[in-house]
């Protein structure tokens, strides 16, 4: 309350419920943490309840599996083993590049940082492609079986997630075009680089246990 | 200590760790099942 009053210059008016404005009528500033970066602090509440929100997923491939003992994959269905791998490859590619294009931001390489987004945009937008157009020759459907309803509830999952990076992806190559980021300044394209990294380490995971193992 | 939430780099790098660690892993299995 001091450092408002402080902040505006003058004692904050009160109204009948109590409630504490400037003369204009806007609410008192809104506390922030001094250590931490607020759309840092957003992306890391975020990631780590999605992280939760995985765990769950993975928790009923488990029970499935490995508590009900249930053949992986289910009897008379296959994997695309080749074509998941493919994809593997090019979401970790991605990740090079959005890594690259961050160290051209610091570096006032604004040709490397367009070029590095776009690319990396490009890249997620292919691996979505890659597994839509897995899951129309898939010869099993989600409610085929328990196998089939996680086999498509992780990786679908997945894919949620890797069309909002996109999303992001394509606000920061936007903004990135136009000149908005400097060495300093960049979160909005680190933010985004740090959630598509988690992204791309929910994928390892997925492709390993749900593909591989 | 690294922390993949605090910035790009350090996502990059937990990133790179998870990728061989996860091929390590799967190999190791792999080769298991094979024997």
């Amino acid at each position: 309350m001091e450092s408002s009053s402080a902040a505006l210059g003058y004692a904050p008016l009160r109204d009948p419920a109590g409630a504490t404005h400037d003369e204009h009528g806007h609410p008192p500033e809104a506390n922030r943490s001094s250590r931490v970066d607020a759309q840092f602090l957003g992306m890391l509440l975020f990631i780590i309840s999605e992280v939760m929100l995985f765990g769950a997923f993975f928790t009923a491939y488990f029970f499935i599996r490995v508590v009900g003992g249930a053949e992986w994959p289910a009897e008379g269905t296959s994997l695309p083993v080749a074509v998941a791998g493919v994809n593997t490859a090019i979401l970790i590619s991605s990740s090079f590049t959005m890594h690259w294009a961050l160290e051209s931001a610091k570096a006032e390489n604004r040709a490397g940082m367009r070029v590095g987004l776009l690319v990396t945009f490009l890249l997620g937008l292919s691996f979505l492609c890659i597994q839509v157009n897995e899951y129309v020759h898939l010869d099993f459907g989600p409610a085929s079986s328990a196998q089939g309803t996680i086999f498509y509830g992780l990786t679908g999952l997945h894919g949620a997630h890797v069309f909002v990076g996109l999303l992001l992806l394509s606000f920061a190559t936007i903004r990135a075009f136009r000149g908005h980021f400097s060495p300093t300044e960049h979160r909005g394209v680190e933010v985004p680089g740090i959630y598509w990294h988690f992204v791309d380490v929910m994928w390892i995971i997925v492709f390993a246990t749900i593909y591989i193992l | 200590m690294l922390n993949p939430l605090r910035s790009e780099s350090e996502a990059f790098r937990f990133l790179v760790y998870v990728a061989v660690l996860v091929a390590l892993v799967v190999g190791v299995v792999v080769l298991v099942r094979a024997l």
